[in-house]
C-alpha cells in the first residue's frame, strides 16, 4: 500500500512535470501544425533566466520565476517574429519547421552551454520540508510543482475555453481560412500561441531543474517525453495531452519503481508504440493513418 | 547530352566525381587532411541516404544516426567479442541495420509525417540511453569491465582494416578507397532509386497521393521499402565509420551530429540527387575553418541551418537548377 502511494505520489509529480512541458507543444502543433525542435531549449532557456535572475542578479525568488517564465514567452515570441512567420505559408511548413527549429535548438544549446558551462548549477527555487501520509513521504517541493503545474494548466484553459482570445485560437486551429473570413487576425493569433508556449515551456523547465539541477541539455529528456506524449495523445489534442501526461507519468513511476528507472521510459516507449498500431491517430486524435 | 536518360547522365557525373576523389591523395599527402576526405566521405553517405528518405521518398525519419550507430556497433561488438575482421562484420552490420529498420518501419511508417519524426526522434533517445546507462559487466578482462553494449564508453582499439600492417605509414590510403568503394556503392543505389522506377513511384505519391494511389501505389510499402534500403546504406556507412576510426560509441547518438547532416542535406539541397554530396563538402569546409576560431561549430551548424531554410530553402543545388532552367528557357 505505502508503495503504491509512493509510486502514485512520484508519478503524479512527474505527470504534471510532463503535462507543463506538453501543452505547449500541443497548443503549438493544433493551431499551426508545427512542431517545435526548439521546444525542450524554451525550457532550459527558461530555467538558466530565472536562476540567472536569482543568483547572479539577486532578485527576489518570486520575480525571479517570473522573470524566467517570461523569458520563456519571449523566446517563443522571438523564434516567431525572426523565423517562422516567414515559413508559414510554405507548401512543406510542416518539414522544414522542424528542420528550422532544431537550428534554433542546437544553437541556443550551444550559446547557453558557452556563456554558463557544463556546470550542473542548483536552481534556488527548492521548498524544504516535507509531509508524511503514513510511511509515505511527501515533499513540500513535489506539492508545489503539482500546485503550479495544476493552476498554469488550469489557467490556459480557462483563456482557450471561456474567453474572445481563446476562441480566436480554436477557431484558427478548426480552420484557418475561415477563421480569417471571420475576422480573425490569424497571425496575431500564431504569436499568441508561440508566447503561450514559450512561456509554459520556461514553467515546465523551471519546475524540472528544481527536482534535478541546471544543464544545457537538460531539454532534452522533458522534451522526448513530451513528444511521446503528444503522440499517443494524438497531436494537437491540448487536454488529451494533459491527461497522457499524468498517465504516462505514473506509469513512469511505477515501471521505475518495479524494475528499475531505466526501463521506465522504454517500456513506455513500447506501449506508445503498441498504442500507436491499434490506434494511430492517438487516444484523442481525429485522423492519422494516411490511407494511400 | 539530351539523348541520354537521367539516370545515364547522373551515372556518368558518379563516374566523374567518384574518379575525382580517388585521384585526391596524388595531391594531398597529409594524414590529416586525408582523414577529413575519409570524414567527408563518410558524411556524404549518411546525407545521401537520408536525402533519399527525406527528400525523395517522404519519410521524415529523425533515426538514420541509429541505423549508422547500429553498423558501427556491428563491427565494434563482433571485433571486441568474437575477435571478428571488419571485412567480415561490415556487411553483417549493414544487414541488421536493414531488418531493425523493417521492424521499426513495420511499428511507424503507417503513421502521419509528424508521428513518424517524433517517434524516430524517441525510439534513438531510447536506445542511446539505454546502451549508455548500462553497468552490467557482459565480459571482463583484466579488471576491465566491458557492458554488452559498451556502455558509456562504448567499443575502441578492435581489429582495423589490416591495412595498418598491410601498408605501414600509407595505412590510411588503404581505409581512404575502402571508405572511398562504400561512397560508391551508397550514391550508385541512391541513384538507381532516384531516377528509378522507386523515385517514379516516390514522384508520383508526392505530386498527389489520391490519385497514385489510385494507381494502384501502396505508399506505406513503398516507404518501409526506401527506409529498409537507406538504412541497411546508413548502416554500412557506420560499420566502415567503426573500420576506419576503430571506434563505436554513444557519443554517435549525440543531436549534435544529427543537426549537422541535417545541415548538409539543406545547404546542399533536399530533394536534389547531387546536393547532399555538395552540401557535406561545403560543411566540412565550414567547420574545418571555424576551428581557428574557437569551438563555435555547433552554433555556426545552427546559424547555417536557420538562414538556408529561411532563405535559401532549396539550397545550393535547388538553386542553381532553377536558375539555370531560368537562363535556358530564356534564350
Amino acid at each position: 500500500m505505502d508503495a503504491i502511494l509512493q509510486i502514485v505520489i512520484t508519478g503524479l509529480t512527474l505527470g504534471s512535470m510532463y503535462a507543463l512541458g506538453s501543452v505547449g507543444l500541443a497548443l503549438t502543433y493544433g493551431t499551426m501544425g508545427m512542431f517545435n525542435m526548439a521546444h525542450g531549449v524554451f525550457m532550459t532557456f527558461g530555467a538558466y533566466a530565472s536562476y540567472t535572475a536569482a543568483t547572479l542578479w539577486g532578485v527576489p525568488l518570486p520575480f525571479a520565476i517570473l522573470l524566467g517564465v517570461m523569458a520563456g514567452g519571449f523566446i517563443g515570441a522571438s523564434m516567431h517574429l525572426f523565423i517562422v512567420r516567414f515559413m508559414l505559408h510554405r507548401e512543406d511548413f510542416q518539414t522544414t519547421i522542424m528542420v528550422a527549429t532544431a537550428g534554433v535548438a542546437i544553437l541556443f544549446q550551444d550559446l547557453i552551454l558557452k556563456q554558463f558551462g557544463a556546470y550542473p548549477f542548483k536552481q534556488p527555487a527548492q521548498i524544504e520540508g516535507l509531509y508524511r501520509i503514513g510511511n509515505t513521504v511527501v515533499t513540500y517541493q513535489s506539492l508545489a510543482i503539482m500546485a503550479t503545474a495544476a493552476v498554469l494548466i488550469s489557467a490556459m484553459a480557462w483563456l482557450l475555453t471561456k474567453t474572445r482570445f481563446g476562441l480566436a485560437i480554436r477557431a484558427t486551429a478548426m480552420n484557418q481560412d475561415a477563421a480569417k473570413l471571420m475576422g480573425v487576425k490569424t497571425e496575431l493569433t500564431y504569436l499568441q500561441v508561440m508566447i503561450i508556449a514559450g512561456t509554459l515551456a520556461a514553467a515546465a523547465g523551471i519546475l524540472i531543474s528544481s527536482l534535478a539541477s541546471l544543464s544545457p541539455a537538460m531539454g532534452t529528456n522533458p522534451l522526448i517525453r513530451a513528444f511521446v506524449i503528444c503522440v499517443v495523445a494524438g497531436l494537437g489534442s491540448v487536454t488529451g495531452a494533459g491527461l497522457a501526461a499524468i498517465a504516462l507519468g505514473v506509469m513512469e513511476a511505477a515501471i521505475g519503481y518495479y524494475f528499475g528507472v531505466r526501463y521506465g521510459f522504454p517500456v513506455m516507449l513500447g506501449l506508445v508504440i503498441l498504442v500507436l498500431i491499434f490506434k494511430p491517430a492517438g487516444l484523442f486524435g481525429k485522423q492519422g493513418v494516411v490511407r494511400a | 547530352m539530351s539523348r541520354l536518360t537521367d539516370l545515364q547522365k547522373n551515372l556518368l557525373i558518379l563516374v566523374a566525381v567518384l574518379s575525382a576523389i580517388a585521384m585526391l591523395p596524388l595531391f594531398v599527402t597529409q594524414r590529416y587532411f586525408l582523414g577529413e576526405i575519409v570524414l567527408f566521405m563518410i558524411w556524404a553517405s549518411v546525407a545521401v541516404q537520408w536525402n533519399v528518405l527525406l527528400g525523395h521518398a517522404g519519410v521524415f525519419s529523425l533515426g538514420q544516426m541509429l541505423f549508422f550507430a547500429i553498423g558501427a556497433y556491428a563491427v565494434g561488438m563482433m571485433g571486441v567479442f568474437l575477435d571478428m575482421s571488419p571485412w567480415m562484420s561490415m556487411p553483417i552490420g549493414a544487414v541488421i541495420a536493414a531488418v531493425a529498420a523493417l521492424v521499426i518501419g513495420l511499428a511507424c511508417l503507417r503513421l502521419e509525417t509528424a508521428y513518424v519524426a517524433l517517434l524516430t526522434f524517441a525510439i534513438v533517445f531510447m536506445v542511446s540511453s539505454l546502451i549508455s546507462t548500462d553497468a552490467e559487466c557482459f565480459l571482463t578482462e583484466g579488471g576491465l569491465c566491458t557492458p554488452l553494449f559498451g556502455g558509456g564508453n562504448g567499443f575502441s582499439g578492435f581489429d582495423d582494416l589490416g591495412f595498418r600492417k598491410m601498408l605501414k605509414g600509407k595505412w590510411i590510403l588503404g581505409n581512404y578507397f575502402v571508405v572511398l568503394a562504400v561512397l560508391a556503392v551508397s550514391l550508385c543505389a541512391s541513384i538507381l532509386v532516384i531516377h528509378g522506377r522507386l523515385g517514379l513511384a516516390f514522384r508520383s505519391l508526392g505530386d498527389s497521393r489520391i490519385y497514385a494511389a489510385a494507381r494502384g501505389i501502396n505508399r506505406t510499402q513503398f516507404h518501409i521499402i526506401a527506409f529498409v534500403i537507406t538504412a541497411f546504406f546508413t548502416g554500412l556507412t557506420g560499420a566502415v565509420y567503426a573500420a576506419h576510426f576503430r571506434f563505436a560509441g554513444p557519443s554517435l547518438f549525440e543531436f549534435s551530429n544529427l543537426v549537422f547532416i541535417l545541415a548538409m542535406i539543406v545547404v546542399g539541397g533536399l530533394k536534389t540527387t547531387w546536393g547532399p554530396v555538395l552540401g557535406a563538402a561545403l560543411m566540412m569546409v565550414v567547420v574545418e575553418i571555424a576551428k581557428g576560431w574557437g569551438d563555435v561549430q555547433n552554433t555556426l551548424i545552427g546559424i547555417i541551418l536557420i538562414l538556408f531554410v529561411l532563405l535559401l530553402p532549396k539550397g545550393i543545388a535547388g538553386t542553381g537548377a532553377n536558375l539555370l532552367r531560368k537562363v535556358t528557357s530564356k534564350s
